[in-house]
């Protein structure tokens, strides 16, 4: 059983490790394509730490992470990453308990599943907006996912060593 | 995981809910960034600015090894592509004078241009897949505001601002999904709709809609802003048409354009403040 304190040190550590992690990302990888797409990471920090981490803090995470984006990260509309980190958090974290073990499948069955709530709602507001093909935004969303996915190679064990070190 | 919902379901909804309208919201009514973005912006713009310098440079020392033929070739075709644009400008002198005169016969009052530029470094570039935005350096404090025209060094436009804060400011390009611009065609006169396309916002093309049934476009015809309505100013070149394609239905044409510049090399833009034409 953590202590309160221990929870603080754990999801400070979760925070620092992530910013790290996207820091390093904008400085080498950004841009980058792969599959004709640039990668991005945020979707996977919410999906990997939800599979290992409790329900409700993964949503809290979810949320959290949903905000800054919003408020950093230009989306197709205001509210986009708020609705889609929860979401995808809570089913993530759902998923990772009744179905799954923690792994690599695991990690990226559940980044697999937050895209498909980023992309899906990408292309309904673009659908709405401005009428845009799905056919062409389907590929988009699927290429973005599999480039994505590749990153999962170096979070992964990051994100899972930290759980490890505070939860063991 | 029914237990869960029970106990949480309704908060998680209800902070997600008004996270999302306040967001929502305060994106709408104002014209400004909201504190909260106001104060990310500013607190993560020496973060974006260190990673665009080391990609900056990474891409320097990449693009100083590129092949010395292409630039010879280049450099070539610059020469004579100066040499013709020397003869239009001496050209064109004379043409301004003797439309000076004529105005001045007619009584007209006397053309002119005055825009008020603001220099700024782009210190990110979106990268999503789903729209195309930059962020400069410069904000509110510069006198930067929502709906100000960006150009290029050479004069292009490159978007225009949509959100602003203290010290930066978001624009939206002109391949971006989101963007409607009236423009012009130049060699005709015809006013036509430029706007971003979802499927041409990769290739960096956006399209021409609203074609007039008896224009001819011609490939390589540049494409004006047309100022119509005084939200921007006129004559700042979008692009130039690459093709003429027919709708699906086949009932209506629109043209490909490209834009006159590359968004991913820009790295110093004005922003124009304020503007007053007389034509």
């Amino acid at each position: 059983m953590l202590t309160r304190r221990d929870i603080i040190v754990k999801w400070s550590s979760y925070a620092v490790a992530s910013l790290v992690l996207l820091f390093l990302f904008a400085l080498t990888l950004r841009d980058v394509k792969v599959l004709g797409v640039s990668m991005f990471l945020p979707p996977l920090l919410v999906g990997v730490l939800a599979s290992v981490e409790d329900t409700r803090a993964s949503v809290i995470f979810g949320l959290v992470c949903g905000v800054l984006c919003d408020l950093t990260v230009a989306g197709t509309f205001p509210c986009l990453y708020t609705l889609a980190f929860t979401g995808a958090a809570l089913c993530c974290s759902l998923l990772a308990k009744s179905v799954l073990q923690p792994g690599l499948i695991c990690s990226l069955s559940v980044t697999v599943l937050t895209f498909l709530f980023v992309d899906a709602l990408n292309m309904l507001a673009l659908f709405f907006k401005c009428r845009a093909p799905f056919g062409a935004m389907a590929s988009v969303a699927i290429r973005e996912t599999a480039a994505s996915c590749l990153l999962l190679l170096v979070c992964h064990p990051v994100l899972l060593g930290l759980h490890r070190k505070f939860t063991l | 995981m029914k237990n869960f919902l029970s106990r949480y379901g309704v908060w998680i909804l209800a902070v997600a809910a008004v996270a999302a309208v306040g967001l929502s919201v305060v994106s709408y009514f104002t014209s400004t960034s909201s504190i909260l973005e106001n104060t990310a912006g500013v607190l993560t713009s020496p973060f974006r600015y260190a990673a665009e310098s080391v990609s900056e440079w990474v891409d320097d020392k990449r693009h100083y090894y590129q092949s010395f033929n292409e630039l010879l070739a280049e450099n070539a075709q610059l020469r004579a592509e100066v040499a013709e644009l020397r003869a239009n400008a001496r050209q064109a002198d004379r043409d301004r004078e003797e439309n000076a005169r004529f105005r001045e016969l007619l009584g007209l009052r006397e053309q002119r241009r005055d825009l008020e530029f603001e220099s700024a470094m782009v210190v990110e570039r979106s990268s999503s897949n789903w729209t195309r935005t930059l962020t400069l350096n410069e904000g509110t404090k510069h006198g930067v505001a929502v709906n100000n025209v960006v150009v290029s060094s050479e004069g292009y436009l490159i978007g225009v601002v949509t959100e602003v804060g203290l010290n930066w400011c978001t624009v939206q390009t002109i391949i971006d999904t989101d963007t409607e611009l009236g423009a012009l065609l130049f060699r005709t006169g015809d006013v036509v709709i430029a706007e971003g396309d979802f499927a041409l916002m990769r290739e960096k093309r956006l399209r021409v809609s609203y074609l007039p049934a008896d224009t001819a476009l011609l490939v390589g015809d540049y494409i004006v802003t047309s100022g119509l309505g005084g939200y921007y100013p006129s004559n700042i070149v979008i692009g130039t048409v690459e093709s003429v394609e027919t709708d699906d239905n086949g009932l209506a044409q629109y043209a490909i354009l490209t834009p006159m510049c590359d968004f991913d090399t820009q790295t110093e833009v004005f922003i124009i403040k304020s503007f007053d034409i007389v034509e």
